[in-house]
This record gives structure tokens, C-alpha cells and sequence, in this order.
């Protein structure tokens, strides 16, 4: 037997975990590189997930400790990768280290540098709705628990270094680069929302109280920004009436995306559901194209969301939302298709659930010509018979990269791109 | 270390950085914990699970001799793995080591009340140092695995798990109950999203299975039993007779001769096929098969045969086979509505959609041309979610026990799409009608060949399921009337000469058989349920068994084959390392109370417990039950059921259960 060989997956989310655990398990030494402070991916900024409610963390958090404890797993987080050449069946890569500044062998997690840093910036795994320091974990789960000074807002005032027990904090930390030799590459780099500006017409960055599904997300979260409690952004008052609006950049040719997200569907079934719960009474209406319940559960889930939840569908598109200068409350103009009447609601907050793009840069194509469709996600070999392989030979992809898909197709498709590249990488 | 020797115990308490210590007073607790009985040293630490946190543990147990360890903090599936690694590493068995969760059962429950949450912290502390003092040393245990996977069958899912075990370097054993591979895909004519047709794609992969060195296949063959757990599995497979042997070479005059006609399964009922017959025209095996409930033993098919490959006296053959792991890709059947649904089997022109590929199949029994009853159709509706999304209370059940199927099956929109095109391809004049709920057409390409379908000029009407379509007929042929949402609830009646229902997945009639003998579970819909709907979709909760393709549920051909391959990897895990770590907190029997009653093995739900006749003892063979400790869960139900007390769950047995009660009760 030859020797078994090492593979790369590009990015850290519920599809590449997945595929590094498959492999790593297998025996394989795979080396996982994320351009975060911490794995995780979007689903550690979930709150519950649909269709079983299943508290995001609470499943993602074992996981992720998994990955940060095998012992066959080299973890490259917060780094890049720089450059990718075939040697043979081999590929070299090259990873560079993004400094933290602060020691990965000797920071403990503890925060002390936190508590003492006086900036305070929004924080992007809130969405930009909290604060964080300039000196942070993006979560308080984050696998590496190791802080990082974001260098573009720290003041250099030297307090963390002072306050750190560990002597962890390194200012003069360096870039590293790190050479690899691997025998197969997964890409999981997943996905970006759909810049809502886009949609003039809704008004998102104009109207306060215009918000984005994955915004709500981290609103609904009891570690969130506003402790679990969903808050206008304007006031700061409780909504009563929440109106979410589907296919916000998706299925929509003016902005040029003709696919369908897969997910927004059932992500705003579960946050309209979750926003009830948290406040009985509150008044939810959904926005639709097409109701697209098609996974194990969903159209049940659904079915409840309506019949017991009194979740109220109107099958229409909205035209356009208006803001009422004063209350900040927001009007909504939409024709119902099924009555064909033309609705004007006065709403206290809009959901726009905006679609998934996809987050592989033209840059990192560059250093990997991976194939793409119009829309910029990686394209596989044959759709039906052979859908994680790439025409690059030993360069499988997995989840949201390839394509929109909710979390168990994620997973399902990151286990079988491990299975293509333990074939390629056995040797 | 000998039984007797005193528990010197060390406790740490862990701030979770301020998860734990903004609420509990972590000092106060382990000023506390101190003073507890055997408690050597009990320290508080910022984050005790970090790597300084775990040598402090290490340092203490070498310079305070202790045998037992307690971390408080979080919850044991988090970290409980992380500190009897740390434990281990000092020397100590791992078994040696507990945990308090002072984290989701205390912190985070009671922010509001940090008072009590610090005596509730004092009290989990205290439970777990009255059970620590009682803990045993336990052995992981490792069983080898037998390098062999089975797959059970030979549709596109688990041919494509079968071929990716075998590229990884395993040998794999593929049962088939039908007597050629190929599944329902076989039955398809084109394939959406690139309208290829079906056996183009289906057939190269059949060719690789058939001629892979290291897949071993067994068509017309079943599972009988199955015994063991994983990496030692014992499956028994039956291969039913095919009264044709390996001599036969396909040429086909043995049907010729054959005097019995008999309804085509594989044409849904739309041809006839002999009693000697060939599947489908690119069957694998190539062999003929003799459908001997229905062959009148003439002996015809005998005498053409210049080969002798026909043997009516050919007997079922039967194996046992070791296997490491095991994957169920036994598919799915179609919803056959019942009579009188939208006039199916009362009318003519009433096919399913199924019925429709055969038909627009240039190898089916019209060769590709959409001719039903002598005439080829100008107008044809679809209907769907015939058989999926069938909502108690809003579906109209047509017979009494009907099993109302509330989920939708995923790939009907779109394959309609597919076979708009295909017929507007042929029969460009074809006015088609689509009636649906909503358009599902959700997976890569597929809004765009949506696209398509509407350009080809299909007409969209929209009906609620309270009001579903009618079909009727009259004099001049069949009648569909709907009142379509999109124009404003508007009654319409389409003449129609051809209606097709869109019929749905359902569970396989014989589903519960491999239920049964696998013991894997089904949800609600009858399908076979994943370990856990996000995280777990290709694992069942027996250890060793995964799940491919649309067993678990709906899903198309792309979809079917990702399981397929991701349930591999799952199986290749065990087989690449070669052993399995058995879990030694499991049940044991002590056989000398055990009366053998069996109550144990009733309500064991991973056959892991089961009564044998041991002895002879005086020439009378004894009753006791007998743990197979890889396949026990730990569960502890056999325990509770036991009346005589016999059945010991080790690392939670009831001295230290009953020591934790009395610990918290203050007793
Ligand atoms: C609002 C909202 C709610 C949702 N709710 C649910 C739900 O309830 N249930 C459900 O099943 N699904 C839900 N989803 C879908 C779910 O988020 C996705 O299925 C899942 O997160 C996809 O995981 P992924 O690993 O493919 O991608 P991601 O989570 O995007 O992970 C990709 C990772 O790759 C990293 N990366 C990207 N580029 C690079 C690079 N060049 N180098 C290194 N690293 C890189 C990223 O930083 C990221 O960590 C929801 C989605 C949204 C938007
Ligand atoms: C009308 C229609 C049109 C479709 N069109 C498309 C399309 O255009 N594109 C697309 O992607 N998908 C399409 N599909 C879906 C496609 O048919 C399925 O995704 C695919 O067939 C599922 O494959 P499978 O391997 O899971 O199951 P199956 O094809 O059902 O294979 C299961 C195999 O297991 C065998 N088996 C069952 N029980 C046992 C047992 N106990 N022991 C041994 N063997 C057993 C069976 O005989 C069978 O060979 C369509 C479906 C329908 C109904």
C-alpha cells in the first residue's frame, strides 16, 4: 500500500468541519484552513434551525470542539491561502498566517484583554448590530478560543498587553507562510446574503427598521446583541407587526438571479415562528413566491407554522416599502395573488430574506481556476452523477459553494466529497 | 489501585471565562468543595478545559496523589472526551474522572439569581464527589473489523456508495432483490436538468459495478437475518433461483417461444412481458430470468435454448457473510393512487407520471411515442402532489384507511418540467396544462429549466388543496376543472385527452422487513429515520448502518447519489481503522440473580441483550441473559425492567446513583 496522503479543505463552515472529521477520521491528516478567527462557518450565527428547532450552537459547538481536538486536524485559522501548483498528483499550497498578534501557544481565552480594550466597533458576526472590542473572539464559542487584535481599529494604547496574565499579546507578530503537500483539495468557502441595497425598492440601509433574515438571526440569539429579545433598530421598542419578504435576490432576473436560495423558505417559517414565540401576539405576515417545503419535515413544519402559529401567507411580491418619517413604521405595497387584491400594510419591522451568493472570490480563483455557473458557484463534473467532483482532477466541493442548500444537504455533500478525496488521497 | 485504598479527590471549578463566574460565586464554591469528603484540593480557574487548566490538573494528581478527578462545568458532551484524555495522560483510568455541568444546568438557567445558582453549583459539586468516591475503573475495549462492506441494493444511490467503497480499496458485497441492478432510474426516459436520457448515464455505471474487481454482486438476492454489531457483523443472504443460468447469452428465443403473457411491472402495466423474460433492454446481469409463479412449466423455453442455460429445477442458493459495516439503499415506491382519485382507473386517459416516462421511453412499450389507447393526446393536464402534501383535514381521503402522506416528494415539479419539454419536443402542437400548488423546482438549474417549461408554453393554473381539481367526462372525452388562483379563483374546465398524475414517493411495501431485521427505526412518513435530521443525515442510531438514497426520504437522482457517497465515507470510516472502541459503560448481568425471565431482552431496542442457556448445571441448562456489549447503548432500560435487580449499568450503578440522591436530599 502507498501512503496516504494529506488533503486540504478551504474554509471552516458546517461543510468543511464535516469533511475534515470524514477524512480525519479515516486516518487521513487534513488540513483545514479558514480565513476567520474561528470555525464555524454562518450556522454559529444561527439561533434555531428549522424543521426541528434545534438550537444552532447547541449541535455546531460539539462539533467544532471535535474538530479542534483531532489529533489528525491541523487547524490553519485566520489564514489565506496564497498559492496552489500540481507536482505530479500532488498539489503544493501555500498558507499564509494572518498575524493575531497575540500568541496562539499561550493565550488562554480568558477576555481579560477584552474587558480592558477601550474600542469598541460593530461586530461582523453580529451583522454589525453589537460591538465588539479591538481586541476579540468573534464568539464565545469560537474554536480556537485565542483572541485577535484587529490591527485596522486598535489604537496601540498597550493596555491588553499590560492586563494579559498569559503574556499572550504580540504586537510585533509577523505574517507566516506555511508549504503544504496535499492529494486532494475540498472547497467549502460557502456563502455571502445577497446585498439587499440592491433592492432599492425595500429601502434596506435607508429605512432603520428594514432588516436582513440573518440580522434577525442574531437578534433572536440569547448571546446576541440584544440578548434574545427582537428590538426595532430605531427605538428599541418591541414590534407587533413583522412582515418577512421572500426571494430577495433570488429567483429574480433583475438582479440577475434566476436560482433559488433553497433556504429562505423555511428561514423565515422559523424565524416568523421564533419571533411569536418570544413575544405571543406579535402579528407575522410572509411575502411569497412559492412556498418551497421540500425537505424531510418541512412541509409539516410549515403546515404548523400556519394552522398552529397563525402564520399568515400572502402569495404576492411587494413592489415596494415606504417609511413613515415619523414612527419609522414602514408601508408595504403588494399585490395578493390569490385574491388579487392590492394590499397597503403598515408593518413595524420588514425581514428582507435575502438569498445566498456565493463567497468564493475571483482572487481565490486565481490561485485555483475552479469552474464556475453564472452566478459564480463552482460547477461539478456531470449535476447528476458525479455532483462533488470539479473538472479539476482532485478538487472536490462541498455545501453552499457549489450551491444553495440548507444544513443537512451541507452535510450530506461535504461527507461525500470526503469519500471522492479519501479515493484520490489513499495513494 | 486495590478497592480499598481511600479516594483522594481533586475538584475544579471552571469560570467558563464569565459564562460561570458572572453568575456562580466560583470562589465560595470552592472554599466549599474543599471541605467535602476526601476532597483533596479544589481550585477555580478561568477556563480549566484550556491547555494551563489542563496541566494544573496533571501537576495536582502527580503532587497530591489523587485518584479522582471532578471538573465543574459544562456539559459532559462538550469536554467530558477533553479531561479523561488530561486524566489518562497523568496515569489515572478515565473512568476515574466526573463531571459536574454547573454551566447549562445552573449559569445559564439562573442569571437572575446568582445567590441560589452558587448553592446550586455547591450541590451538583457535592453530588459528584458522592459518586466519585464510588467510581470503578472500567477498560475501553477494541473488536477488529471485518474489512467488507454490504450494501443493500443496487439502485443509483447504493451502486454509487458500492463503487466508492470499492475505488477506496474495500471489498464490498451489493445484494439486489430485483434480478437486474439499476433501480427506478431504469425507468426513466429523460432527466432533468439536462435532459440526458436516463440509461445513457444509468448504464456506464451499471457496466463499472458489474466489472469492478472488488464488488462482489448478488442480484435476486435478499437479506435474511442479520446478527452482530459493528465491524462483526453476520448477514445471511438468500439468492432466489433464476432458473437461468450464467450459460445464457441473451439472444432472446427462449421469450419468443414462451407462451405466457403477463402484465409488465417495469412498464407500470403498460405492456406484457413473457414468463422468460430480460428486465429491461440494458438489464445487468444480461441474463434471462424465469418468473416461476407464473410459468406453466411447458418446457419450450428449454428446447430452443442451443446453450442449456435453463434449469427449472435450480434451487435457492443461501450464504452468511462477515461484514464491518452496512449500507440500506433499498429506495422508495410510488404512491398508486387510489380508485376514483382524480378519476384514476375510473376513466381512460388516466396515467400517473411514472406511467408517462415508459411512455415517452424510445425503449418503452410505445418506443417513444405518446400513444395511449391507439391515439396520441392533443391536450394533456398534470396534476400534482398526488399522494405528497396530503394535509389531514384538507385532503379528501377516497378510502377509509388511507395513509395520508403529508411531506412533499421533492422531484415531481421539476421532472414535470423534463416531461413538458420532452412531449413539446415530439408533439410541438400539444396544448399541456400544469396544475399545482407551488413550484418546487429548488436544486441547481432547476429554476432556469422552469424557465424553459413556461416558455415551451405550458399553461400554470394554481388551485388550493381545499379545492382541489375535478376530473369528469363526457361525451367528448375527459373534463379538468380547477379554479385557478392566478386568475383570481376563476373556474376553468380543460378538455382534456391525456391526464397525468403526478404521483409521489412513498416508503417500500417491504420496508419493515429490513425494519425488522436491521432494527433501524422510520419517522412519521415511513421512511427510514437519519440519527439526526441536521447533523446526522446518513447515520441510523445503530452504529455501522448508514442510509443512501430516497430510504431516508424523496430526493432526485444528484441528491441520491451525494448519499450515496457520503454514506461510503461513513461506512469506510471503521473499515480504514481497522478496529472499533467498545464503550465499557455498558450493562452487565450479574447471572447469579438473573432469572432468565427475558423482560430485558423485550425492551432492549439495539438486540444487544438476550437470554441463552448456560450450564448445564446437575444436567439442568440455566437461563441468563447475556450482554453483547459493543451493541449496548448504555441506555440502562434493561435495568429498570429487571425484577430481580440483576442488571448493573456500570459507570452509573445504583450505589452511585443512590449516593447522588442522598448527597442532594441532604441525607
Ligand atoms: C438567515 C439564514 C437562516 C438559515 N437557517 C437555517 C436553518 O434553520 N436550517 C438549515 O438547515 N439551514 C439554514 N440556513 C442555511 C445554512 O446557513 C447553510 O446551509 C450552511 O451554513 C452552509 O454551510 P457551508 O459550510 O457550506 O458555508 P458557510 O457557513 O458559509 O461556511 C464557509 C466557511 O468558509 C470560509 N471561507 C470562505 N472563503 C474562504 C477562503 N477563501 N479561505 C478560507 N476560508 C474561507 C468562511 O469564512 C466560512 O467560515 C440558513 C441560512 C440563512 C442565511
Ligand atoms: C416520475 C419520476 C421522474 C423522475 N425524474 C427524475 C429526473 O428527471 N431527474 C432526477 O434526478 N430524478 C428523477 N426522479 C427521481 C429518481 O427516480 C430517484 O431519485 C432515484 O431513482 C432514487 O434512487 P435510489 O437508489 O434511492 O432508489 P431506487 O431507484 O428505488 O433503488 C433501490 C434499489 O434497491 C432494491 N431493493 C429494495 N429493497 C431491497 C431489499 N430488501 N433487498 C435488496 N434490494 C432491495 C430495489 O430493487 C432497487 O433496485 C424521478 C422520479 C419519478 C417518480
Amino acid at each position: 500500500m502507498s501512503e496516504m496522503q494529506g488533503v486540504l479543505v478551504i474554509g471552516g463552515g458546517i461543510a468543511g468541519m464535516q469533511a475534515s472529521l470524514d477524512l480525519a477520521d479515516q486516518g487521513f491528516t487534513v488540513y483545514l484552513v479558514e480565513r476567520n478567527p474561528s470555525i464555524g462557518g454562518r450556522m454559529a450565527q444561527l439561533d434555531k434551525t428549522f424543521p426541528t428547532l434545534d438550537c444552532a450552537s447547541c449541535i455546531m459547538t460539539p462539533k467544532m470542539v471535535d474538530v479542534g481536538r483531532h489529533p489528525n486536524i491541523k487547524m490553519l485559522i485566520y489564514s489565506e491561502i496564497t498559492k496552489i501548483s500540481r507536482a505530479g498528483k500532488k498539489f503544493k499550497v501555500k498558507v499564509l498566517r494572518k498575524p493575531r498578534y497575540v500568541d496562539e501557544t499561550k493565550c488562554i481565552g480568558c477576555g481579560i484583554c477584552a474587558q480592558h480594550c477601550p474600542i469598541e466597533i460593530p461586530n461582523e458576526f453580529d451583522e454589525g448590530l453589537g460591538l465588539r472590542k479591538a481586541v476579540y473572539v468573534p464568539f464565545p464559542q469560537a474554536v480556537p478560543l485565542i483572541y485577535t487584535i484587529d490591527k485596522d481599529n486598535c489604537i496601540e494604547c498597550g493596555l491588553c498587553e499590560k492586563v494579559c496574565g498569559a503574556e499572550a499579546v504580540d504586537p510585533n507578530q509577523e505574517p507566516e507562510e506555511v508549504e503544504l503537500e496535499v492529494g486532494a483539495i475540498i472547497v467549502a468557502t460557502g456563502y455571502n446574503l445577497f446585498d439587499s441595497r440592491k433592492k432599492e425598492e425595500y429601502g434596506y440601509g435607508i429605512y432603520d427598521n428594514v432588516i436582513t433574515g440573518l440580522e434577525l438571526e442574531r437578534l433572536l440569539s440569547a448571546s446576541g446583541p440584544t440578548g434574545g429579545h427582537v428590538l426595532r433598530p430605531s427605538d428599541g421598542k418591541i414590534p407587533k407587526k413583522v412582515a418577512f419578504l421572500q426571494c430577495v435576490g433570488s429567483r429574480d432576473e433583475k438582479v440577475g438571479n434566476q436560482y433559488c436560495s433553497r433556504v429562505c423558505c423555511m428561514y423565515a417559517t422559523k424565524e416568523a415562528e421564533l419571533v411569536k414565540e418570544h413575544v405571543p401576539g406579535t402579528e407575522t405576515t410572509i411575502f411569497y413566491m412559492d412556498i418551497r417545503a421540500f425537505g424531510k419535515g418541512y412541509e409539516e413544519f410549515y403546515i404548523r407554522a400556519e394552522k398552529e402559529f397563525g402564520i399568515k401567507y400572502v402569495k404576492g411580491r411587494v413592489a415596494e416599502i415606504l417609511e413613515d418619517t415619523a414612527s419609522k413604521n414602514l408601508l408595504i405595497r403588494a399585490e395578493n395573488i390569490e385574491s388579487g387584491e392590492l394590499i397597503e400594510e403598515e408593518v413595524d419591522m420588514v425581514i428582507l430574506c435575502a438569498g445566498l451568493v456565493p463567497a468564493l472570490t475571483d482572487e481565490m480563483r486565481k490561485i485555483l481556476p475552479l469552474p464556475i455557473d453564472d452566478y459564480g458557484f463552482i460547477t461539478t463534473a456531470h449535476p447528476k452523477i458525479d455532483p462533488v467532483s470539479t473538472s479539476l482532477k482532485g478538487v472536490f466541493t462541498a455545501g453552499v459553494a457549489e450551491g444553495p442548500k440548507d444544513i443537512p444537504d451541507t452535510v450530506a455533500q461535504a461527507s461525500a466529497a470526503a469519500m471522492k478525496a479519501s479515493i484520490v488521497a489513499k495513494g | 489501585m486495590p478497592k480499598e485504598e481511600e479516594p483522594r479527590i481533586g475538584v475544579y471549578i471552571c469560570h467558563c471565562g464569565i459564562n460561570i463566574a458572572a453568575t456562580v460565586d466560583v470562589e465560595e464554591v470552592a472554599k466549599y468543595a474543599e471541605k467535602l469528603p476526601n476532597v483533596v484540593v479544589a481550585k477555580h480557574y478561568v477556563y480549566v478545559c484550556s491547555s494551563p487548566g489542563q496541566s494544573m490538573i496533571k501537576d495536582d494528581i502527580e503532587e497530591h496523589k489523587l485518584n479522582r478527578v471532578i471538573v465543574a462545568s459544562c456539559s459532559p458532551t462538550m469536554h467530558e472526551p477533553t479531561f479523561r484524555k488530561v486524566v489518562a495522560e497523568a496515569g489515572l483510568n478515565p473512568y476515574l474522572f466526573e463531571m459536574a455541568n454547573i454551566r447549562e444546568q445552573c449559569s445559564w438557567v439562573h442569571p437572575k439569581e446568582p445567590q441560589k445558582a452558587t448553592e446550586k453549583a455547591k450541590d451538583l459539586i457535592k453530588m459528584a464527589v458522592a459518586k466519585s468516591r464510588l467510581l470503578e475503573r472500567l477498560q475501553v475495549k477494541e473488536a477488529g473489523v471485518t474489512l467488507r462492506a454490504l450494501i443493500i441494493g443496487a439502485g443509483i444511490s447504493g451502486m454509487r456508495s458500492a463503487l466508492d467503497l470499492a475505488d477506496r480499496g474495500f471489498e464490498v458485497h451489493l445484494i439486489e432483490k430485483a434480478p437486474s441492478i439499476g433501480g427506478r432510474m431504469a425507468q426513466l426516459d429523460e432527466l432533468y436538468p439536462t435532459s440526458e436520457y436516463a440509461l445513457d448515464v444509468l448504464k456506464p455505471i451499471m457496466d463499472a459495478v458489474t466489472s469492478h474487481p472488488k464488488i462482489k454482486l448478488f442480484t435476486n438476492s435478499e437479506l435474511e437475518a442479520l446478527d452482530g454489531f459493528i465491524g462483526n457483523f453476520k448477514a445471511k443472504i438468500r439468492v432466489k433461483p433464476r432458473y437461468v443460468t450464467n450459460e445464457c447469452n441473451a439472444c432472446g428465443k427462449c421469450e419468443t417461444v414462451c407462451p405466457i403473457e403477463v402484465s409488465n411491472d417495469f412498464d407500470f402495466g403498460l405492456s406484457k412481458r413473457k414468463a422468460v423474460y430480460l428486465p429491461f433492454t440494458v438489464a445487468m446481469p444480461r441474463t434471462y430470468v424465469i418468473d416461476y409463479e407464473n410459468c406453466n412449466k411447458c418446457g419450450k423455453c428449454i428446447e430452443v435454448c442451443e446453450r442449456g442455460a435453463i434449469d427449472l429445477k435450480e434451487k435457492p442458493m443461501k450464504m452468511e457473510v462477515d461484514v464491518g459495516t452496512i449500507i440500506v439503499a433499498t429506495g422508495h415506491d410510488l404512491y398508486e393512487p387510489p380508485k376514483g382519485e382524480y378519476g384514476y382507473k375510473v376513466y381512460d386517459n388516466i396515467i400517473t407520471m411514472p406511467q408517462l416516462e415508459r411512455l415517452l421511453d424510445e425503449n418503452g412499450p410505445t418506443q417513444g411515442q405518446l400513444q395511449f389507447k391507439g391515439s396520441t393526446p392533443k391536450s394533456v393536464v398534470f396534476i400534482s402532489c398526488v399522494g405528497s402534501r396530503q394535509e389531514p383535514g384538507i385532503y379528501q381521503p377516497i378510502e377509509k384507511d388511507q395513509q395520508l402522506n403529508r411531506y412533499c416528494s421533492r422531484v415531481c415539479c421539476t421532472a414535470t418540467f423534463q416531461n413538458v419539454l420532452s412531449i413539446k419536443k415530439k408533439y410541438p402542437d400539444t396544448r399541456i396544462y400544469y396544475l399545482y400548488r407551488d413550484i418546487r423546482s429548488f436544486g441547481k438549474g432547476h429554476e432556469e429549466y422552469y424557465r424553459k417549461a413556461s416558455e415551451s408554453g405550458v399553461l400554470f393554473l394554481k388551485y388550493k388543496p381545499e379545492v382541489p381539481p375535478v376530473v369528469s367526462s363526457d361525451q367528448k372525452g375527459l373534463l379538468v376543472t380547477v379554479e385557478d388562483i392566478l386568475t383570481n379563483n376563476e373556474t376553468i374546465a380543460i378538455p382534456a385527452d391525456l391526464v397525468v398524475l403526478n404521483v409521489g414517493m412513498i416508503p417500500r411495501n417491504d420496508a419493515s422487513d429490513i425494519q425488522t431485521k436491521l432494527r433501524i427505526s422510520r419517522g412519521a412518513d415511513g421512511f427510514f429515520q437519519e440519527a439526526h435530521a441536521k447533523l446526522r443525515p446518513l447515520e441510523t442510531p445503530l452504529d455501522g448502518i448508514y442510509l443512501a438514497g430516497t430510504t431516508q426520504g424523496p430526493k432526485d437522482i444528484t441528491e441520491s447519489t451525494i448519499m450515496g457517497s457520503a454514506a461510503a465515507a461513513k461506512a469506510a470510516i471503521p473499515l480504514a481503522r481497522g478496529k472499533v472502541e467498545v464503550e465499557p459503560t455498558v450493562a452487565s448481568v450479574n447471572e447469579d440473580i438473573c432469572k432468565g425471565c427475558g423482560r430485558c431482552e423485550e425492551v432492549c431496542e439495539y438486540g444487544a441483550i438476550k437470554v441463552e442457556e448456560t450450564g448445564p448445571f446437575d444436567r439442568v441448562p440455566m437461563l441468563v441473559a447475556k450482554v453483547t456489549e459493543a451493541q449496548c447503548k448504555g441506555c440502562g432500560s434493561c435495568s429498570v425492567v429487571c425484577p430481580n435487580g440483576a442488571i448493573t449499568m456500570r459507570h452509573f450503578t445504583k450505589e452511585q446513583i443512590k449516593a447522588m440522591v442522598r448527597a442532594a436530599t441532604g441525607g
